[in-house]
């Protein structure tokens, strides 16, 4: 695994709102949106489950939807959860979310446009998980890849966002896995609900020997947007951005020998930027050079080495 | 000459090492293109296996390619090094002659399923067993391409090849296994489209100090593809990730693409069993030192 | 008495160790003092003593012996440690034999070399393994697939048995084929008191190495001796070998043009170096009426029937081949003009006499002395037999 530096102090310090709302199903005529977002295997279920309980407990309509990206350990996974007086469909429409949990930075940023663009808050742990060869960065040098966007790129999108490093709070409180739980308690402080009520679920739906833990994170979590709100200082704050090495700067050249090419279709199809194409003759072309990162994942992948990308170094291009 | 090829453990392979490779260089240029289907996964296997060669700075004059018959065997025609093309099911023993008269060389086995585990079966439990310091390649396309499509030891249930035309009965290999079980001191498999990993258990076998045998799932577009709609080209390469579950590197467990839960990918073993060729040698200096004494 | 050998005249000198050696040992010997260091092989009867001595020999001088897992797989290993550069070989009996026969094609056609040695045994399949035959002249020579040339020897007591293992080392490696060596189950057995032949200059035979420059050099471009010289692996030419036919470059081709001159070569090479090749005994040949053919241990008996036969009278003479194949045809008839008579001992249904069915010119008869029941044939039914043909009693 990569490592990623981290500040232990917070950079990042969003707009300061005036008065802060906390959204009330009760006056809302809208039904309620949060989305929450993550990566198999991180708790994105548990989290929703929880929101939901706690509405159906306080006797709100609600409706949770999910969706395991293919039941895979470190696959897509998310969930929509709905509530207030009459919630109708199950799935938020995009740009509808008014609150995004993301349990994994890359997968936060995925699902940002759902937000409503004028309200939506975003809270994201800072984690990183990094996804296998076929999703990584594929520019040429890249160390991992992984979305290059920082927290303070994100607050200039959403009406407020919140980059916590929950994971390295929670293991500092002493379970990793509780992580989810100090997000649920930074989405408290969204929400109108009591206290009491939050902690009640929680307590029921974590394995018992981990109850103190859990409501532990839980109140970090909430001091912890408190305290960002009113801009001081905060425990475990966001990151500095990957610094990319000098060598993400080479640019590749792309060259395909035709007579070696038999037109399987591989690289067309297995580019993630689509810019090979099949000729009339069935031969590999680059259609579109612009676009081309320099992946190498056609070169790669050519059963017939018909595919050679070389690096042009920033020298020689200026 | 008889002193022993060294390489470069996983730790010591510099990104350099990995990234400067043109694979070119391995290559007899003048072969192409070579003769395999569009879309045979055998071509990226041979990526894999010059890219981890040249990781590991073998030198080409230094390096011994012994393969079989079918398309496996003749991946190794385009290897720019010295290449035997031998006989079915053979390339292991040849390997075995090959390394014991020149443990200087590096020798790779390239085989194939029907090669490596039907007719050479039995070659494969005993260089296993043996545990001599040869790096066995079977790149596993689940069929017997060359002569058409009939069914091999690892064409899963089911599948329709031109001597099972209801569908093959009969259960399949785990080659892995067998190996493991038979003693190889390393083992690994993976998919043609995880080339990065693949180069990277490759590289790593080969610098192993004994018998590595490495599976390639490889994909056979043409007779095995077709005959089953497994879908184009693109797709079964494709085909090969959908399934996959991404874990850490080394200790990484996944799903076999056809075979759910039955096989998993990365390094499968690591020992350190004596590896034969230096216990022979050992042999070989007590016994010329105990003959001195008695002629003294 | 003519032997001839052209490869090495062996001359025995004074210093040269006497010694009791059995026949299997006496090949294990000759072949490491031929420069044997590879050997890889199955236990088999009646040829596992071979093994047995060469697992004690070749440690000492730093070779390596290996118990492969099949037959099949000691004659790859044995071309695998040739392919590396080294002198090797494999030994068994008739099975075994049929089992190495697909490698063997692979050898002659890749011009691999290295010594196959066939201690024959009765068959067809297990059949009598301690009894001694000579079944297997003819699997020798049409056993494998295809097209291509043989040489095998068939060494007729212990002491040739050391020499001819050794020349066969010499041949192989000179002419970049297999060498079979034949002897049966008798006198692999056979203990005899013996002076060991001196083999220095099998010993010396080597390959001809590929030298010069590695662009110019193609793997399969012969000398005019016909034999192509070989590349070492690691020295820099890496070239590809095949059991396909392949263009002088070394690459597989399928045009007929290409192939025809390939093949030409390949089955020719034995001949242009037959005077290398050729070797067997005559005794009194050249005025006999009846002459006897037979090898190996039956060749012992025919000379003793012969020395007899003459003794009372009866012109008799003997062609013994050593080289069995390719059959010394030239040297046999100029050697037979005079006889009216064959009489064909060997220890199987009938093979050898097929050969010398081709071999003669004149309408001379042919008859034939089998047998096959694991005994040997006496001297005195080879005289019986003679008598027969000239019909005397
Ligand atoms: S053309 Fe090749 S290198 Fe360029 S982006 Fe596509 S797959 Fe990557
Ligand atoms: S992967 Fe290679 S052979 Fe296939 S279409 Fe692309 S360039 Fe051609």
């Amino acid at each position: 695994m990569t490592k990623i530096n981290k500040v232990m102090k917070a950079t990042t310090q969003p707009a300061v709102r005036t008065a802060v709302e906390k959204l009330n199903p009760d006056t809302a005529k809208e039904p309620i949106n949060v989305l929450i977002v993550g990566v198999g295997g991180q708790g994105v279920i548990m989290v929703s489950k929880v929101l939901a309980q706690i509405c159906q407990n306080l006797g709100y309509q609600v409706k949770q939807s999910e969706v395991h990206g293919m039941a895979k350990r470190g696959g897509v996974v998310f969930s929509h959860v709905r509530f207030g007086q009459n919630v109708w469909s199950p799935t938020i429409p995009m740009g509808k979310a008014d609150v995004l949990i993301a349990l994994e930075w890359a997968e936060g940023l995925r699902w940002m446009n759902y937000l409503r663009p004028d309200t939506g808050i975003f809270i994201a742990d800072t984690k990183r998980i990094v996804p296998p060869f076929a999703c990584r960065s594929r520019i040429l040098g890249a160390d991992i890849g992984y979305s290059k966007n920082t927290p303070s790129d994100v607050r200039e999108k959403v009406a407020e966002a919140f980059a916590i490093d929950a994971t390295e709070m929670a293991t500092k409180a002493g379970n990793e896995r509780a992580a989810n739980t100090l997000l649920l308690g930074a989405l408290s402080t969204t929400l109108s609900f009591p206290d009491d009520e939050w902690k009640n679920v929680i307590g029921k739906m974590v394995p018992p020997k981990t109850i103190e833990v859990n409501l532990a994170v839980f109140d970090k979590g909430q001091v912890w947007i408190n305290r960002s709100r009113k801009g001081e200082p905060v425990e475990g704050g966001a990151f500095v951005p990957l610094v990319q090495p000098e060598i993400n700067s080479v640019r590749t050249e792309l060259s395909i020998t035709p007579e070696w090419c038999k037109g399987c279709d591989i690289c067309v199809k297995m580019c993630p930027e689509r810019c090979l194409v099949l000729n009339k003759d069935q031969v590999a072309e680059l259609a579109e050079p612009e676009k081309c990162t320099g992946c190498h994942i056609c070169e790669w992948l050519c059963p017939d080495f018909a595919i050679s990308l070389k690096p042009i170094h920033q020298e020689a291009v200026a | 000459m008889n002193e022993q090829a060294t390489l470069k453990s996983k730790e010591d392979m510099t990104q350099d090492d990995i990234r400067n490779f043109e694979i070119r260089d391995y290559l007899r240029l003048d072969l192409f293109p070579h003769f395999m289907c569009p879309g045979c996964g055998h071509g990226i296997a041979l990526r894999a296996l010059l890219w981890a060669i040249h990781a590991q700075g073998i030198d080409k004059d230094k390096l011994a390619i012994v393969s079989g018959i079918g398309c496996s065997g003749r991946v190794g025609t385009y290897i720019d090094a010295n290449t035997y093309h031998t006989t079915h099911g053979r390339p292991l023993a040849f390997a075995t002659g090959l390394k014991m008269a020149r443990p200087d060389l590096h020798v790779v086995v390239i085989t194939g399923d029907g090669d490596c585990l039907a007719i050479g079966g039995n070659h494969l439990i005993h260089a296993a067993r043996r545990n001599l310091d040869i790096t066995c390649l079977m790149l596993n396309n689940e069929i017997y391409g060359m002569t058409g499509g009939q069914v091999s030891p690892t064409t899963p249930a089911d599948r329709f090849t031109t001597t099972t035309p209801a569908g093959n009965m009969e259960p399949v290999f785990d080659a892995c296994r067998l190996a493991e079980a038979a003693g190889a001191g390393y083992v690994g498999r993976e998919v043609t489209i995880h080339l990065p990993r693949l180069r990277d258990i490759i590289a790593e076998g080969l610098a192993y100090k004994g018998f590595s045998f490495i599976e390639v799932m490889s994909d056979c577009t043409e007779v095995n593809g077709r005959k089953n709609d497994l879908g184009s080209s693109p797709e079964m390469v494709l085909g090969q990730t959908r399934a996959m579950r991404p874990s850490e590197y080394d200790n990484n467990v996944v799903d076999h693409p056809f075979r759910p839960n039955s096989m998993n990918t990365g390094v499968l073993v690591r020992s350190n069993r004596p590896e034969y060729g230096t216990s022979y040698r050992n042999m070989v200096d007590k016994v010329q030192a105990l003959q001195q004494k008695g002629q003294k | 008495m003519t032997v001839q050998q052209n490869v090495a005249q062996a001359t025995p000198t004074i210093n040269l160790p006497t010694i009791n050696l059995q026949g299997n040992h006496a090949c294990a010997l000759g072949a490491v003092a031929a420069g044997c260091r590879f050997y890889a092989g199955y236990p088999i009867t009646p040829s596992s003593e071979v093994a047995e001595r060469l697992a004690k020999e070749l440690p000492k001088v730093g070779g390596v012996f290996l118990q492969m897992e099949d037959e099949i797989a000691s004659i790859a290993a044995t071309l695998g440690a040739s392919m590396g550069g080294v002198k090797a070989m494999t030994a068994t009996s008739g099975p075994g034999f049929s089992l190495k026969q697909e490698n063997l094609g692979y050898g002659m056609k890749a011009e691999i070399p290295c010594v196959v040695v066939n201690v024959m045994r009765g068959g067809p399949s297990t059949g009598m393994p301690t009894r001694p035959a000579q079944g297997d002249l003819m699997q020798a020579r049409w056993g494998t697939h295809g097209d291509h040339p043989v040489v095998a020897l068939t060494p007729g007591s212990v002491e040739e048995i050391y020499q001819q293992t050794a020349r066969a080392f010499a041949l192989s490696e000179k002419l970049r084929i297999p060498v079979i060596v034949l002897f049966d189950e008798s006198l692999g057995h056979l203990e005899e008191t013996i002076t060991l032949p001196d083999v220095t200059e099998y010993e010396n035979t080597i390959r001809k190495w590929a030298t010069g420059k590695p662009e110019d050099y193609k793997p399969y471009k012969a000398d005019a001796d016909g034999v192509p010289p070989m590349a070492r692996p690691g020295d820099g030419y890496r070239v590809h070998t095949t059991g396909l036919i392949v263009a002088e470059g070394g690459f597989p081709t399928q045009k007929a043009d290409v192939v025809a001159p390939v093949m030409k070569r390949l089955l020719d090479k034995i001949e242009i170096n037959n005077d290398l090749v050729e070797s067997f005994e005559d005794i009194d040949c050249q005025d006999a009426e009846v002459v006897v053919v037979a090898l190996g241990i039956v060749g012992r008996s025919a000379k003793k029937a012969v020395r007899e036969l003459r003794q009372q009278g009866i012109k008799a003479g003997l062609f013994r081949p050593i080289t069995l194949w390719p059959f010394p045809t030239k040297s046999f008839r100029a050697l037979t003009k005079k006889a009216k008579y064959f009489v064909v001992a060997e220890m199987n249904a009938g093979q050898l006499i097929l050969e010398i069915g081709a071999a003669k010119v004149d309408k001379q008869s042919v008859s034939g002395l089998n047998r096959y029941d694991g005994e040997p044939i006496s001297p005195s039914l080879i005289k019986q037999a003679v008598k027969e043909v000239l019909g005397h009693e």
